[in-house]
């Protein structure tokens, strides 16, 4: 019985090791770039059917502005999926957009013409 | 302007739970899991249907009384004609009070429900009543059909209707609009109304996703019955008299894995790999759903099937066949789905369901405010309190975890010979810590 449950707990323990391991590896959270005037700032580029970043996670703080600076080739929305929810519209060029968002939460920024995730925001 | 979001409703999510967190939560899970194996008591103590305290009789006679069971219909009745006025005849928008209902109201508002007061879904339910009206007007027995239930069926018919709104809920790129919804109720009216008519009123206990998973939760309240006389008992003696079935591990299977699945589809990983295959998203999420949903069958069934039995006919009470011991440990899994579907759904409830409670005051979306609560605005104090929320998310899934090992230790010993006691449950152990740990995992976002 002893030996059975070493062998039960080494094994547990590797499954717990394991999962807590395959969470540092992957993570590709971003802290959003600050402009000139300390506003953090993310860049979203759309060209023909793609779009950039393809569904990053951005760090970003709770009750502080957040710029959207976006270069499309042609005018579209983009959804935040906050609550309530937001739209945001661009035109072909540069578009900057600035949304606060004062709950914490994860926050979904999709294209729905493309049907994208674009962004993710942590807001903490 | 009212924005239709890509799956399903809802704004903002929960905030992942901090990492130190979820690997206390792990430890905790395997720490306890163990202890029980090593230490808990070497003789059942719930498989005899304990007894249980008489409820007070005050409140056994309500209960029971006919005026107010009808009352309970009536009111499921009305309160469903009221939704279905703004389901058929509202606009098909995010804010028409129809798709809260049933996405929040119902399917997440029925497990809390069935946990404090016991089997609610079956006593609102306005398919039975339907039934028992139709029965009244042709001078028939609601209770008989056609044909009696075939026992072989089990719970199948109950595991197909949950995929099949499962599949609604997260796969479905409509399943935000009314159309798809209002062609999902309609197909569940019909096979409801006419599988009574064929088996009776047994069918809705085998075949009603809905009341079937308000059943199934409402044996971890305190509510039981015995001899049909009403009982306080404790949730995990009552857990002990769920009555095992076929396809009872495909229902906990699926409304296991689905709710695994709801939190994976939201990483950032999966929606990658979604685009990098670059088939259909639908069909990619639907081969998902069935993969998450198999996943927990087939490694709940292996796990408790790795033991030893008795093969020996006429030895003893404890002659049980390997192949029949997954559907008596299901009900094992039912704390555990529990535990988790609070954990991801807590937030979801309590301000969705606000905004639900404020939109059925105007089901044609005009600006009426006919329940009085149009006026009423969201409170959002739990999104605003993150660390309060990460520790009650984790005390749920640690809590569901250790009432699912011990009532599965509690059925493996009454079931397995007394040499098998303890080896015949290291797999089922290994398998709920894996699902505990996974459940972790996906809260952490899955990162």
């Amino acid at each position: 019985m002893s030996r059975v449950s070493h062998l039960c707990f080494s094994a547990l323990l590797a499954l717990v090791l394991l999962a807590g391991c395959g969470s540092d590896e992957s993570t590709d959270e971003v802290t959003p770039k600050k402009d000139d005037s300390g506003v953090a700032t993310i860049d979203i580029t759309f060209e023909g059917d793609t779009v950039k970043p393809q569904g990053a996670r951005v760090e970003v703080v709770a009750g502080e502005p957040v710029k959207l600076r976006i270069d499309a080739d042609q005018g579209g929305e983009l959804h935040v999926h906050s609550s309530p929810e937001q739209e945001l519209e661009y035109s072909a060029g540069t578009t900057e957009q600035t949304i606060t968002l004062d709950q914490p939460g994860v926050v979904d920024v999709e294209s729905h013409d493309l049907e994208q995730l674009v962004v993710q925001l942590e807001v903490r | 302007m009212f924005l239709v979001p890509l799956h399903g409703l809802g704004g903002a999510k929960d905030l992942p739970i901090p990492l130190p967190l979820a690997v206390a939560a792990a430890t905790a899970a395997l720490v306890i899991s163990f202890c029980v194996l090593a230490l808990a008591w070497g003789t059942p103590r719930y498989q005899d249907a304990r007894p249980g305290r008489l409820a007070p009789a005050a409140l056994a006679r309500l209960v029971d009384s006919p005026r107010f069971q009808w009352v309970l219909r009536v009111l499921g009745l009305v309160f469903t004609g009221y939704v279905a006025w703004a389901l058929v005849w509202g606009p098909d928008l995010v804010i028409n009070p129809a798709l809260g209902t049933f996405y929040v109201l119902l399917w997440v508002g029925l497990v809390p429900a069935s946990l404090l007061f016991g089997p609610v879904l079956r006593a609102l339910s306005p398919v039975r009543t339907v039934n028992l009206l139709l029965a009244k007007a042709t001078r028939g027995d609601p209770a008989s059909g056609l044909i009696p239930y075939p026992a072989r069926l089990g719970y199948w018919p109950a595991a197909v209707g949950l995929f099949a709104f499962v599949t609604q809920e997260l796969v479905n790129p409509q399943s935000a609009y009314l159309g798809s919804v209002r062609l999902w109720l309609a197909a569940y009216l019909a096979v409801m109304v006419i599988g009574a008519a064929v088996f009776g009123d047994e069918w809705f206990e085998r075949a009603d996703p809905f009341e079937v998973y308000s059943n199934l939760v409402a044996k971890l309240s305190v509510w039981g019955r015995r001899q049909g006389r009403l009982v306080l008992r404790s949730p995990l003696a009552n857990l002990a008299t769920v009555t095992p079935r076929p396809g009872l591990v495909a229902v906990v299977a699926v409304l296991f894995g689905s709710t695994a699945f709801d939190s994976y589809k939201d990483t950032i990983p999966w929606q990658r790999f979604v685009l990098e295959v670059g088939l259909n998203d639908t069909l990619t999420n639907a081969v998902a759903l069935l993969v998450f949903c198999g996943a927990v069958g087939l490694t709940f069934t292996a796990a408790a099937m790795s033991t030893g039995v008795d093969r020996r006919t006429g030895s003893g009470d404890s002659d049980v066949r390997r192949s029949a011991l997954p559907d008596l440990l299901a009900h094992s899994v039912i704390p555990i789905i529990v535990g988790y579907i609070t954990a991801h759904y807590l937030t979801y409830l309590v301000e969705q369901g606000q905004s639900t409670i404020i939109q059925l005051s105007d089901p044609m979306v005009s600006g009426d405010n006919l329940l009085g609560t149009g006026t009423w605005s969201v409170n959002y104090w739990l999104s605003f309190h993150p660390s309060l929320l990460a520790v009650v998310q984790v005390l749920a899934v640690v809590t569901g975890h250790v009432l699912g090992v011990v009532a599965a230790h509690d059925r493996a010993i009454s079931l397995l010979p007394a040499r098998h006691h303890v080896t015949g449950q290291i797999g089922m152990l290994l398998v709920m810590v894996g699902y505990t740990v996974s459940g972790l995992y996906l809260l952490m976002g899955g990162l």
